[in-house]
Formats: structure tokens, sequence, C-alpha cells
């Protein structure tokens, strides 16, 4: 139990850091070490597909694509945040602290039994055949994503031509 | 087991809560979509331990790796789309985009 509570408060913590920092390379990093921590909460939960998706894509590719985004468009481009952001934010955060630990409980309560019993199989079953329509759309967004890519730089390509 | 749903439901909450302060009140482009990432964090730790505590873990850890594909698709989408931006107008400020016509 402790050592789910230190998993968790890194990964909260570094959240935070990440969404507080100014310096956006930093930030990107900090998104990146509490991917690490929510992959090692995939590890303890039983869930080890889960736990490398999250480490290796999320932390891995999707930072990544993050600093190169930074890299690109580093010049010029501080933006003024409104001061009082970061100051109230530690306010805001204490009040939903306690209003989340005061009805998060009486909530779960609440939510119905699913009237399912112990999974039975392999996780590959349950990928390749319960949930073939997923794989099938995965697919599509994949696709829907590259073309997305690639549409948006030959557009600026074209602009360049002109 | 309970105890074990409530503590990672209550910092899930904390991650969305987080994830979504910073939507409503930041102007970088690329900070609104780090929230993105965080709000994205919360909920996939959601499914992942509501699957484990229901005895439901392969079916949520399929569902988790479909969330996550989904999302790399997502940033991808979103980088280029800020980086176009970004080379349009010179800035990363959310407020410049409302300077755009029709």
């Amino acid at each position: 139990m402790i050592i789910q509570i230190i998993l968790l408060s890194g990964l909260v913590l570094f959240s935070i850091l990440a969404i507080l920092l100014k310096d956006l390379l930093k930030s990107a990093l900090s998104l990146a070490v509490a991917s690490l921590f929510l992959g090692i909460i995939f590890f303890r939960l039983g869930a080890p597909y889960a736990g490398v998706f999250e480490i290796s894509v999320v932390a891995g590719l999707i930072t990544v694509l993050f600093a190169l985004t930074v890299a690109l468009t580093r010049k010029d481009s501080e933006v003024q945040e409104a001061r009082l952001t970061r100051l109230v934010f530690p306010l805001f955060f204490v009040i939903f602290l306690i209003i989340d630990g005061l009805v998060m409980k009486s909530l779960l309560q609440q939510v119905p039994a699913l009237p399912t019993g112990p999974e039975t199989g392999s996780f590959g079953e349950v990928l390749w055949k319960a949930r073939t329509f997923d794989l099938v759309a995965q697919l599509g967004v994949i696709l829907a994503g590259v073309l997305a890519v690639l549409a948006l730089f030959r557009k600026k390509e074209e602009d360049k031509d002109e | 087991m309970s105890n074990l749903w409530f503590l990672y439901l209550f910092f899930s909450a904390l991650l969305i809560f987080t994830g979504i302060y910073c939507l409503l009140t930041m102007r970088n482009l690329i900070k609104l979509f780090i929230a993105v990432e965080v709000i994205s964090k919360g909920v996939s730790l959601v499914i992942i331990a509501t699957g484990a505590v229901k005895n439901s873990i392969l079916l949520a850890q399929s569902l988790a790796i479909t969330y996550i594909v989904v999302e790399v698709s997502l940033v991808a989408t979103a980088l280029a789309l800020i980086i176009n931006i970004y080379k349009k107008n010179k800035s990363l400020d959310v407020r410049s985009l409302s300077k755009l016509k029709g």
C-alpha cells in the first residue's frame, strides 16, 4: 500500500510539475517521468502489456514528439501566462483534494457491481478475439493520424512553391 | 479491495482536475496539449485500476492499449497543427487564434 501511494504521489507530482514549469522542454520531460510512474503502476496492477505500451509509446515516442515541437517553435514563442494562474493553483488543488476525499468514497458505493465472473484465457485471446472490432478501429485511427500529418505538411510545401 | 479502488480513483481525479485547471487557465498551445496528456493519464489509470479491482484486467488492458494508440495519433496530428499555427502566426499564444478570419 505504501509503495502504491508513493508511486501515485510521484505520478501526480510530476504531472503538476509538467503543467507549472515555465520551460516547455522541462515540462515535456516531467510528463515523461509521470508516464514512467504510470507504467510502473500498470505493472504492479497486473497489466504488463499496458505498462510496456505506456513506457515505450507515451514516455518515449510522445516525449520525442513534444521535444521536437518545442525545438521547432522555440524562437519568439514566449507566451505571457496570467500571473495568478500559478499562484492560485495550490489553493484550488487543496480545495479539490478535500472535496475529492470526502465525496469519492460515497460515489464509489453507488456504482453498481457488474455481473461478470473472473476472466478466462490469455491476454492474446481477449485482444485478438473479443476485441477484434477495436483493432480495426485502431487501424483506422492510425491511418487517419498519418494522413492528417501528411496533409498538414503538404499544404505548407504548396505555400512555399507559390 | 474497495480501499484500493478508492485510492486509485482519488489520485486519478487529482490528475484530471490538474489537467482541466491548466486547460482553463493557460495560454500556451503546447502547455494546453500537455494538459490533455495529463487528463488522458488520469483516464487510463481509471481504466486499469477498475479492471484490476473488478477482475477484468485483460479486457481493461486491451482497452488501455486502444486508448494509448488513439492518444498517439491525436498527439501527432495536434503537434503538426501547432507547428503550422506557429509558422503562420509566429506565436504559440492561444489568443492569437482569435485573429483567424473565416
